[in-house]
């Protein structure tokens, strides 16, 4: 009967802890499986891994990032049983020397299109880019810009380095940057004194 | 600081993850270079969009009654077997 008790308050314990964080995980399940049904199996399988493994979090240390890479196992495993295109933490090949991207970066003089561009992107498009973006770089954006976690927490929910952390972040927004600019070209928002390529297909919309 | 350097450290400064001591001399720069004004106002505005125009989802009733009625405290009652 003590036994019970124990277990019984240990499951009442992790509800308190746990249950606050429900839509921040969701949140996130979903900008990564990018539906509803399979963002709830994945945000209720990482409540009963949660649960399961609840003995072994450790006291004082944060609680959120600890559920978060549960989540993000559970995904990485999910994905990889239905063997769906690439999986987190498997690209590390891919990913160029950061400070390489950056000098191409300083290289390229910010353009006044650009600046111009962002202004015509909409709300919609934000959402549109970022769903497009690869698994991983997704995922880095998501925790830093959607739900806030410092590099260090990141670094510990990806079970990656800081320093990896801050390269797919540098480069995962100049992806959704990217993507964001294209979707305000693609909209048509061209202003005077864009190329003259871009302008021809607006002037080829019909009238 | 330089630009290149500038650039480097642009996202941890808006992240809030830049070291101390780099605040002033990476400040001293931005102030005085026209092109890393710019792109640090860029980028400013890229970051806020990011963070203020991606819709975030709540989590649906159903799932978190899912939830929580899967929990094995809530499952059971403690008592005589």
């Amino acid at each position: 009967m003590s036994k019970d008790t124990a277990s019984h308050q240990k499951g009442w314990n992790f509800e308190a802890a746990a249950m606050p964080f429900v839509d921040a995980l969701y949140n996130t399940a979903y900008r990564m499986t990018r539906n509803a049904e399979d963002a709830e199996d994945l945000v209720q399988e990482t409540y009963l891994k949660a649960y399961r493994y609840y003995d072994k979090f450790e006291e004082g240390t944060n609680f959120k990032a600890w559920l978060f890479k549960i989540m993000k196992n559970t995904f990485i495993n999910n994905y990889r049983k239905k063997q769906q295109a690439p999986a987190l933490s498997d690209f590390a090949e891919i990913e160029e020397s950061f400070e390489n991207q950056v000098s191409e970066d300083v290289a390229r003089q910010l353009k006044n299109p650009e600046e111009e561009l962002l202004e015509n992107v909409l709300d919609e498009d934000v959402q549109g880019a970022l769903d497009k973006l690869p698994p991983d770089y997704r995922m880095v954006v998501i925790l830093a810009d959607l739900e806030g976690f410092s590099y260090k927490e990141i670094a510990e929910i990806l079970e990656v380095p800081v320093g990896t952390v801050m390269s797919r972040l540098y480069r995962g927004r100049r992806l959704l940057e990217a993507a964001m600019l294209d979707f305000a070209r693609e909209h048509g928002y061209l202003r005077e004194g864009e190329p003259a390529k871009m302008r021809s297909r607006a002037t080829l919309a019909p009238k | 600081m330089d630009c290149k350097e500038v650039s480097l450290t642009l996202f941890l400064f808006f992240d809030n993850e830049m070291e101390e001591e780099l605040l002033t001399p990476f400040k001293d720069h931005v102030g005085h270079c026209g092109d890393c004004a710019k792109r640090m106002d860029y980028t400013r505005k890229l970051l806020l969009m990011v963070r203020v125009k991606v819709i975030r989802c709540t989590a649906p009733e159903s799932l978190r009654h899912r939830i929580l009625t899967s929990m094995p405290h809530r499952r059971t009652v403690p008592g005589p077997h």
